[in-house]
């Protein structure tokens, strides 16, 4: 045998290896990062329902801070419009105008197009439906355009 | 008669006993000579993180102001305050601020080990951000110190997210609020920012999995990389040739990257194929010369050791001054229906929030990114050697003028934040 093959032959377990010690290294960071990420969260159900139609009456603007959602009815139409401000999270407050973020100033209207601030998006709509048991159910993972009405 | 053959007595060894346990402790008596003094430092665990001689320039109280000492000194306390509120504080949310009312009531110096934390903290996000900007003015940063400079600016970072991911344990509407904030803005961070933002939090929202993952990232996993950091950080400091100082200062210093210098060391050494090298032939940056070579530096024992225990001493005595004087604060618990009007980032984002106000993603992402990236890069951009050692060198000027205009942007952008802005983050004035 010739000497450079054994060198060669090293070389290649050289290579072998390493590539399995990087490798796994690369691996081991992959699945921590899998890791970090949950699978479960524990914050309440993204769908849930919020009563009767006939609870809301035509004109009703409600704000329901725990599920960060205003109900909005008008005549038979209902939607849902998110009160989580885009700009940061803030929630934002049902003003004379529409809404108002309290952190930075973000002016939204009536339907959640952005007329002042920084916020850079309007406020999504979220999809309105009736439940089976005859409330109406809102799904927070399911956006709709805006003035995409529900009709009850 | 066979005295000789018998062991030491037991009598003399318990006679001796305390000084043969001093003696195996101490290596040395209290130094009185040079050799004594420098074998002091050379020989004891915690001092020979000191270099035996210490040029006199390190010694200058205005040249330094002590500032890298103090952020260290501040980190100790923080580390001691922290585990001690350890012992005391549940990362829930049901009970984290009861936990933060215990402090103030109930526990024996509750509240002014809390006192000392929070103002430890917010003393060394100042401080590391003076020492920073004591380093760019005197030009600290040139050829050798590139990388150290480089950890620096990883160590301010690392300082900030410490900071920030405290802020939120003590679970109250300033905490919760200013979190909210504070994650959106990642959020914003193009590609990953969402995923980023989820995997921050643990959770769509600011809730329990936020608390817990912040607790731990502020208790285990940060404290862990800046210790690490800043042992790298002082071994560099030492391995570069000591703090940075004039050309000339003193006598004519040695080219400030030697290598490696050949030595040989046995005759004919040459004539083989391999070439000895002498340990002394790795040293780099400028020597510390031993013996009567005439130059002008002292020994770290006791010059050194004083100094440090004067910067120690007045870091611990404002620590607990202002501990004794003010509470820190603690505002409602939190409300997640009901924002404060306006809502706040921690006073050292608020120039960061300010610019958020204009544009989200420019004043939150892209502006900082940029600032970063500069910093991380001013010492392979700015790659010219004079006025190296002095505060505001004249040969330094355009530099200094660029870096203190990033300077007082930031800090007016943080005075506006803090003082002008009210409700609905509309102008107001504090007057």
């Amino acid at each position: 045998m010739k000497p450079d093959e054994t060198i060669s032959r090293r070389r290649l377990f050289t290579w072998l290896s390493s590539v399995g010690l990087f490798g796994s290294a690369a691996l081991a960071v992959i699945s921590n990062l899998v890791f970090f990420k949950p699978r479960v969260t524990y914050s309440p159900s993204a769908r849930f329902a919020i009563g009767k139609p006939e609870d809301f009456p035509p004109g009703t603007r409600l704000a329901r801070d725990v599920e960060r959602v205003c109900i909005v009815r008008e005549g038979a139409r209902m939607a849902a419009i998110s009160t989580t401000c885009t700009h940061l999270g803030c929630i934002v407050a049902i003003s004379d105008t529409g809404f108002a973020c309290p952190c930075h100033g973000s002016r939204y209207d009536q339907d959640g197009t952005v007329t002042g601030g920084p916020a850079p998006k309007p406020l999504p709509w979220f999809k309105v439906s009736l439940a089976p048991n005859g409330e109406i159910e809102i799904d927070k993972n399911q956006q709709v355009e805006p003035g995409t009405y529900f009709t009850v | 008669m066979s005295t000789a053959t018998k062991p030491p007595g037991a009598w003399n060894a318990i006679r001796e006993l305390p000084s043969n346990v001093w003696s195996s402790i101490f290596r040395n008596p209290l130094p009185s000579t040079d050799l004594e003094r420098a074998s002091t430092s050379f020989t004891n665990f915690f001092l020979h993180l000191h270099p035996v001689k210490v040029h006199r320039n390190t010694l200058r109280p205005i040249y330094t102001l002590g500032l890298g000492l103090i952020s260290l000194f501040l980190f100790v306390i923080l580390v001691v305050t922290g585990i001690l509120l350890m012992f005391y504080y549940v990362p829930s949310t049901t009970q984290a601020y009861d936990r933060m009312l215990d402090l103030r009531g109930t526990v024996a110096f509750g509240i002014f080990l809390r006192n000392m934390h929070r103002w430890s903290a917010h003393g060394m996000v100042a401080v590391v951000f003076l020492h920073m900007c004591r380093v760019f003015f005197t030009g600290a940063y040139k050829k050798p110190r590139e990388f150290n400079w480089v950890i620096g600016v990883v160590l301010l970072l690392v300082t900030l997210f410490l900071s920030f991911t405290g802020y939120l344990l003590p679970w109250d509407q300033l905490a919760f609020w200013a979190i909210t904030v504070g994650t959106s803005i990642a959020g914003y961070a193009p590609l990953l920012g969402a995923q980023m933002k989820f995997v921050l939090l643990g959770d769509t929202t600011v809730g329990q999995e936020a608390l817990l993952r912040f607790y731990v990232l502020h208790v285990a996993v940060l404290p862990a990389v800046l210790s690490l950091l800043i042992a790298i950080h002082f071994w560099r400091i030492r391995k570069d040739g000591g703090l940075s100082r004039p050309e000339n200062a003193g006598s004519p210093a040695p080219p400030t990257n030697v290598g490696v210098v050949k030595m040989r060391l046995e005759p004919g050494a040459e004539s083989g194929k391999r070439t000895v090298f002498g340990l002394q032939g790795f040293v780099r940056g400028p020597f510390t010369k031993v013996g009567n070579v005439p130059d002008d530096s002292v020994y770290s024992w006791p010059n050194l050791l004083l100094a440090e225990l004067f910067v120690l001493v007045l870091t611990i005595s404002v620590i607990l001054v202002l501990s004794l004087i003010f509470n820190a604060p603690l505002e409602q618990p939190v409300n997640v229906m009901h924002p404060p009007n306006p809502a706040k980032a921690p006073w050292y984002f608020l120039g960061l929030q300010e610019m958020v106000s204009y544009s989200a993603f420019w004043g939150g992402i892209g502006v900082p990114t940029v600032m970063v990236g500069l910093l991380f890069l001013v010492p392979y951009i700015d790659r010219g050697t004079a006025g190296v050692g002095k505060w505001f060198a004249r040969e330094r000027l355009l530099a200094n003028t660029i870096f203190l205009t990033m300077v007082l942007v930031n800090v007016i952008f943080i005075i506006i934040g803090t003082f002008f802005r009210g409700p609905n983050w509309g102008l107001v004035s504090p007057f």
